[in-house]
Parts: structure tokens; sequence; C-alpha cells
């Protein structure tokens, strides 16, 4: 593979040649015939038409993750789409939330229910021991059927 | 980020230049504006968003690849390696490719040397074309991206996806091979 290394003249020689040869490669260009540089415009203008466009892109990205929450919470491009995915998760939250809330609202009725039972026990004239005692609970049984007789 | 005009700018730098080597590969100019409109599609419509320094290697690299596919389709391995009397052949029948047609500028009284200059300048860049036409596909195209694009050797690697020794070496022998050609036509540049 050393057979591209010149002596140092040759090599600038070499590569006087090659630039004298492009410079007329290039003097060639700018004779092109009219309609081949018309045709050539008309590639290019098709060309930019068809340009990709990276705002209009990220724009339509961003709606599309807007669309729905399942595709808010998945990965998204970069950039805007760090803040899209924390925004999304917004709602979500809100209904952690909410859950949190509902549950800590049941937790404190039952709470209160219980209270009330106890308290009417205790402001009941029969002490509470009575209800463990099965005299009383046969009593209480007894004196229900003769009431419903 | 490349905008339009920067892009469009860029294409207009390359455009004739890029027609010029397809046409150096493909020697018909239907095919080689057709590569070179393919060429600037898929700049604009897959990298029209990339930085304008990366478009000429963008660029030189999907030019090659156009290239390689038009041969792919048309099937024409052949035409690579076609005779240089087969292309004179289709020359003179008419002509896709004269150039010196364009040369053939006003004639008589004081422009009369100058005319002739033209034509003899004409003359030695058909024939420098024609050289370049008979070089290796890989030697012709490390050549021209090298000086003609003035890209360094390592970005014509790149573009080429070889090495660095391999561009040397291929730019190394495309210049003797031309350098000889163009001696034994009495082409002194």
């Amino acid at each position: 593979m050393n057979d591209h290394s010149y002596p140092p003249s040759n090599e600038r020689n070499a590569e006087h040649f090659a630039r004298s040869v492009a410079l007329r490669l290039s003097e060639g260009t700018q004779q092109l015939p009219y309609d081949i540089s018309e045709r050539l415009r008309a590639s290019r203008m098709q060309a930019l038409a068809r340009r990709k466009k990276p705002v209009a892109i990220m724009h339509a990205a961003g709606s599309v993750h807007r669309a729905g929450h399942s595709a808010v919470l998945g990965t998204g491009p970069q950039g805007m789409g760090w803040w899209q995915s924390l925004l999304s998760a917004v709602p979500v939250l809100a209904l952690l939330a909410g859950l949190v809330v509902i549950q800590m609202d049941l937790d404190e009725t039952g709470i209160l229910e219980v209270a009330e039972v106890d308290a009417a026990l205790l402001a009941d004239d029969l002490p509470p021991a009575a209800y463990s005692d099965p005299g009383f609970v046969q009593f209480l049984k007894t004196t229900d059927s003769h009431q419903a007789h | 980020m490349a905008t339009e005009k920067e892009l469009s700018d860029f294409l207009k730098s390359v455009e004739k230049r890029a027609f010029k080597r397809a046409l150096y590969h493909v020697r018909n100019e239907e095919s080689a504006l057709d590569i070179v409109q393919d060429s600037m599609m898929r700049l604009s419509e897959h990298y029209g968003d990339k930085p304008p320094a990366e478009l000429p290697m963008l660029f030189q690299r999907i030019l090659s690849n156009c290239t390689l596919d038009w041969f792919r389709r048309q099937k024409t391995h052949n035409a690579l390696f076609s005779s240089m009397a087969d292309f004179e052949g289709n020359a003179d029948d008419g002509g896709d490719f004269d150039l010196l047609e364009a040369w053939n500028g006003p004639e008589g009284g004081e422009q009369a040397q100058s005319a002739q200059d033209q034509a003899e300048r004409g003359q030695v860049l058909r024939d420098i074309e024609l050289e370049i036409q008979e070089l290796p596909p890989r030697q012709r195209e490390a050549f021209l991206m090298r000086y003609w694009e003035e890209m360094d050797v390592a970005e014509t690697a790149a573009a080429m996806g070889c090495s660095e020794g391999s561009v040397k070496t291929h730019c190394f022998r495309a210049i003797q091979a031309l350098s000889k050609a163009l001696k034994a036509r009495g082409i002194k540049l």
C-alpha cells in the first residue's frame, strides 16, 4: 500500500496536475447547455418543495401526544417531549390524589360510626358488660319473641 | 439546522458538478439528470434539517449511492467498461454530449484568434472528460471527490466507505493514468 507515496517534488507536481484538471472541469460546468441548466434548476425547486421541515414535524408530534393519555405517557421525541411527558402526568397525579382523599374520607366515616356506637353504649343505662352475659342475651331473645306474638 | 435558502444555495453550488460526475459514470444525459434529481430529493427529504456543514458530505454519499442504484436498476455494469469506441460512436450519432458546440462561438474579425483559443480549450476539456470517463469507477470517484469537490482524504474515505489509504491509492493511480493519457494526447496542463 505504499505505492501512493510520492517523492516530495512528485507529490507537488501530482497535486498541481490534479488541481489543473479540476480547474478545467470547473470551467466546463459553466458552459452547460441552457436546457440542462434549466432542468437542474427545476429539480432543485422540486427538491426544496419536499424539504424536511423540522419545526412542522415537532408540532405534528406534539398534537399526537396530546391526543390521549396512553400516547402521552410513552417516550416522546427529544426537547419538548420531556415537558409534554411532565404535563401529561398532571391528570394522573390528580387522579391519585383524589383516590387518597376518598380513602381518607371513608376511613374517617367508619371511625365516626364506631364512635357513635361506643357513645350510645356508654351513655345507655345498661352497662356494656351486660351484652357479654349469656342470660341477658337469652332474655332479649325471649322478649323479642313475646313482642312478635 | 439549514434554512431553506442555505439548502437552496448549497444545491445550486453543487448541481452542475453533480450532473457532470453522474454523466462521467453513466454517459447519458437523461440518466445523469435523473440521478442528480433523485439525489437532491433524497437530501432534501431526509436531511433537509441537518446543519449546512453536513450537507456536502451527505450529498456526495447520496449521489454515489444513487449512481450505484442506477447501475443496479439498469443492470448495465457493462456500461462501466464499455470501450471508448462505443462512446465516441454514440457522440457522433447525435450527440447527447458534445461540448464543442458550446465553444463554436462568434466567428471572424478580431475574435477569430479567441474563438480558435476557445475551441482549443473546448477540445482539451473534452479530452480530459473522455479520459476521466475511462478511469476505473473507484479511481474516478476518489479523484473527483478529492480534487474537484475539494474534500480532504478523510471526508473522501467516509463518503466512499473505504479507508484513507485506499483513497490515496485510488487518487495516485488516477493521477498517473490521467497524466499518461493526456500526455499521449499532447495535452500539457
